[in-house]
């Protein structure tokens, strides 16, 4: 049972890194980023880059972990900038633009599975590992140090990245934003570049995930689809826009994944999790979270 | 004609020819229907006078055209080559044009659509390997399967909105690949593969000529289906209703204001498009002889959006076109590798940043574009529409009438700078009889005044008291005194309207 527990979690604080990302976007400048798995791909694949110089350099340990870790966030955040140079910046104030901004990040997508299929071959590119090999036994269960590594950084970036959102002067913009963007324009908000900021932000969170995924799996080309697709339900269940709904949403999710997987069998997964998420929207339209209900029609 | 008039009461009464310009022509229609088979307008041509019919709708002609060359193309080159190329294009763009009923039609963001197909082409697929059942219970099977998805993800879309309800079916495809790869039934060995699937021809024509071209014919009879049953919901009474609703930006209560039903024929319209595209999985199942799971992949699912999009989207034509030009790319340029899927998404990516819907929707776009220039063009030279707004210009039909304020302005001012002392003297000393010729010039243009305001002489007591008034223009009301001076002569009065005339002139 503890195992599920743990196996929820480490789910939960992955794809929820994903959904957090997808649902600021969304309640801050009104456009779904449907690029998120190019985004997602793009972290892999920087981090990986980053390992193959790092061996060579003859880094290790802490090292070689923080960079893998930090340059996947990186190249996750600059990915994030690039679609908000095209799917944001220039369609920002046409008219449609939920639905023109959904189908060019969706292009993007397209094209940029294509890229990394010429730029790195179809392979799956192994990361190191960041937290080290073992188990550590906590009473009668244990847990790896990746599962635990996994779920101890996701929790400290979400809290920084909330935390960061309370208290600084950029986090209330961003709030505003996703309070009112009219009224955060009208008081002097930037609508792009606090747009750009928040694309790069949930960027930075998309790359994170990816490394920590690639614990587990690698990443290739297509690698982005299906934590992209989880991300998605997530961020609707817990009602796009609000963070404690995503989280709880996430847990849920995860724990939902993880008992399936457990006591059912392991391709039902999808089912249950599409059951769970049409109830859940079917109860409460807008999600567990549910704060947009009016601001954003 | 030759009748003669004869009288009625106190009028002489004639035949009374009916005068319609626009029927030159006797309108056929659809046997049993008032529908018109084409529309035509009856006019005479302006320039010729001769009688003539003019195609309203220039559709028809499109259609026919395009799908002929699309059923004599492969059929006449009859390479392999063009066989698969065309087989794909006439099944993608069956898919297509059914996704557009749900988009457009609908107004539903339903990213199942291969979901849809998936389900249709595995169920199919499943039965006809394990039971051997025949082609058309296949097809039927598809269709039905189909309309149970369709029914099934239609019940989120009743509670969520718009892009909500894009996200939740976005996931779909991916989680059928997941199902279909872990389950040993439907192929979960091959890596989702099911093979040996029946076929409609025969397995052992296909390797020559004619199978090949049979083949094909079944696949644009596929397109033909889903065409005809677009045409039938979209403009059928379901269609038009959804489309009033629609116009009015999705406002649910306007349509339900208008009596309809949204979500009910929302629901109904997207479960006939969703047995349809069942069907044309089953049909795909049978078509290549099995299924694969790149039905499911998010690649083939953008692919088939960025058909939609290139084309123009919630239009069948943009449907169609979009899937030749991207299916041309993808089988075209085999050799260019994933560079051609990148030319594809860059087409989709262009068409969304710059145009306002796809390649259909470029005409309307340019067309008011050129507008606006033109607007501004002619903000730019006020003088040559003379009394009217340079905006205005493009809307009066009659340009004779521009033309005719333009040359009163330019009269105007002409005799405005002729006006001086001298001339009112000449005037003053001999309103009537031979005058220079500016004089003459300026009493004409003042004689042809039009007859509302125009000032005349009112003769009190004759010999004695003269006065100026100017007339109302309307019969039965009568004219109003200008001013309470009297006039002693009659050439006074003339000189005094002759005054009040050159005021108006210069004032003007």
């Amino acid at each position: 049972m503890i195992e599920v527990v743990i196996s929820a979690l480490v789910l939960a604080s992955m794809y929820g890194l994903i959904a957090i990302g997808i649902s600021l976007t969304w309640a801050s400048i009104g456009m779904l980023n449907l690029a998120q798995g190019f985004i997602f791909t793009a972290g892999g694949y920087t981090a990986w880059l980053y390992a193959q110089y790092a061996e060579g350099w003859g880094l290790e340990g802490v090292g070689l972990s923080a960079g893998v870790l930090i340059f996947g966030m990186l190249g996750s955040a600059l990915a994030g900038l690039f679609v908000g140079a095209i799917a944001f910046l220039p369609l920002q104030d046409r008219d449609n633009f939920r639905t023109r901004s959904l189908i060019a990040t969706l292009a993007i997508s397209l094209i940029g599975t294509q890229i990394w299929l010429i730029l790195f071959g179809p392979q799956n590119k192994p990361l190191p590992p960041v937290f080290g090999e073992g188990r550590i036994e906590i009473g009668p269960a244990g847990m790896s140090y990746q599962q635990l590594g996994t779920i101890i950084v996701a929790s400290v970036m979400l809290a920084l990245v909330i935390l960061w959102m309370r208290s600084s002067r950029r986090g209330l913009q961003m709030r505003a934003m996703m309070m009112d963007p009219l009224g955060a324009a009208v008081v002097g908000v930037s609508v792009r570049s606090t747009g750009m900021r928040v694309l790069a932000i949930s960027g930075a969170l998309t790359g994170l995930s990816s490394v920590l995924l690639a614990q587990v799996f690698f990443v290739s080309p297509t690698s982005g689809v299906q934590p992209l697709t989880t991300g998605l339900i997530i961020s609707l269940a817990g009602g796009l826009g609000s963070i404690p709904g995503t989280v709880a949403a996430a847990g849920l999710i995860g724990l939902a994944e993880a008992l399936t997987a457990r006591y059912l069998q392991q391709s039902l997964v999808p089912f249950v999790l599409f059951a769970i998420v049409v109830l859940i929207l079917i109860f409460r339209p807008r999600g567990l979270g549910g704060l947009l209900e009016d601001v954003r029609e | 004609m030759s009748e003669t008039p004869r009288l009625v009461g106190r009028r002489a009464w004639r035949p009374h020819w009916p005068v319609n310009s626009t029927r030159v022509f006797k309108r056929r229609r659809w046997p049993g229907t008032k529908r018109s088979m084409l529309k035509l307008s009856g006019r005479y041509n302006p320039k010729t006078l001769r009688r003539e019919m003019v195609l309203t709708d220039k559709k028809p002609l499109f259609w026919s055209v395009g799908l002929l060359a699309l059923l004599l193309l492969p059929l006449g080159i009859a390479s392999e080559r063009f066989f698969t190329m065309f087989g794909i294009i006439c099944i993608y763009a069956a898919i297509n044009v059914m996704w557009t009923l749900i988009i457009g039609t609908a107004g539903l963001q339903s990213f199942a659509t291969l979901a849809t197909v998936g389900v249709g082409a595995y169920g199919a697929g499943y039965l006809s390997v394990t039971y051997a059942i025949p082609w058309p219970l296949m097809l039927l099977v598809g269709a039905v399967l189909g309309g149970l998805m369709g029914w099934i993800i239609s019940l989120p879309a009743r509670r969520l909105d718009g892009l909500y309800y894009a996200l939740l079916t976005l996931g779909l495809s991916e989680f059928m690949r997941n199902f279909v790869t872990q389950s040993d039934e439907l192929g979960g060995k091959f890596n989702g593969a099911l093979f040996g699937v029946g076929r409609i021809i025969p397995s052992d024509l296909l390797t020559t000529r004619l199978g090949q071209s049979l083949l094909y014919l079944t696949a644009f009879i596929a397109l033909l289906i889903a065409l005809a049953v677009y045409r039938w919901v979209n403009g059928g009474r379901t269609g038009i209703l959804l489309r009033a609703a629609a116009t009015s930006k999705e406002d649910e209560a306007f349509a339900s204001a208008l009596g309809i039903d949204f979500n009910k024929e929302r629901t109904r319209v997207f479960i006939i498009a969703s047995a349809m595209l069942g069907f044309l999985g089953a049909f795909y199942a049978t078509y290549i002889g099995g299924t694969s799971l790149q039905l499911f992949s998010l690649e083939l699912l953008l692919l088939l959006l960025a058909m939609i999009v290139i084309g123009g989207l919630g239009r069948a034509e943009g449907a169609v076109v979009g899937t030749v030009i991207v299916v041309g790319i993808t089988q075209w340029f085999t050799d260019w590798g994933p560079w051609r899927i990148v030319l594809v998404g860059v087409l989709a990516l262009a068409s969304v940043l710059f145009t306002r819907n796809g390649l259909f929707g470029l005409k309307a776009q340019i067309e008011e574009i050129r507008d606006r220039r033109k607007a501004l063009y002619r903000a730019g030279i006020t003088s040559r529409y003379a009394e009217f707004l340079p905006q205005q210009a493009p809307e009066i039909h009659d340009k004779s009438a521009i033309v005719g304020r333009v040359f009163e302005r330019s009269l105007r001012d002409r005799l405005r700078s002729w006006i001086s002392p001298e001339l009112i003297a000449e005037h003053e000393a001999k309103p009537l009889g031979q005058h220079s010729d500016r004089l003459e010039r300026m009493l004409n243009y003042f004689r042809k005044a039009p007859i509302p305001d125009k000032y005349v002489v009112y003769c009190e007591v004759p010999f004695e008291s003269y006065r100026v008034v100017a007339l109302s223009g309307l019969p039965g009301v009568p004219p109003r005194i200008v001013d309470d001076k009297k006039y002693a002569s009659l050439d006074e009065a003339y000189h005094a309207v002759f005054l009040r005339r050159v005021n108006d002139l210069r004032a003007h």
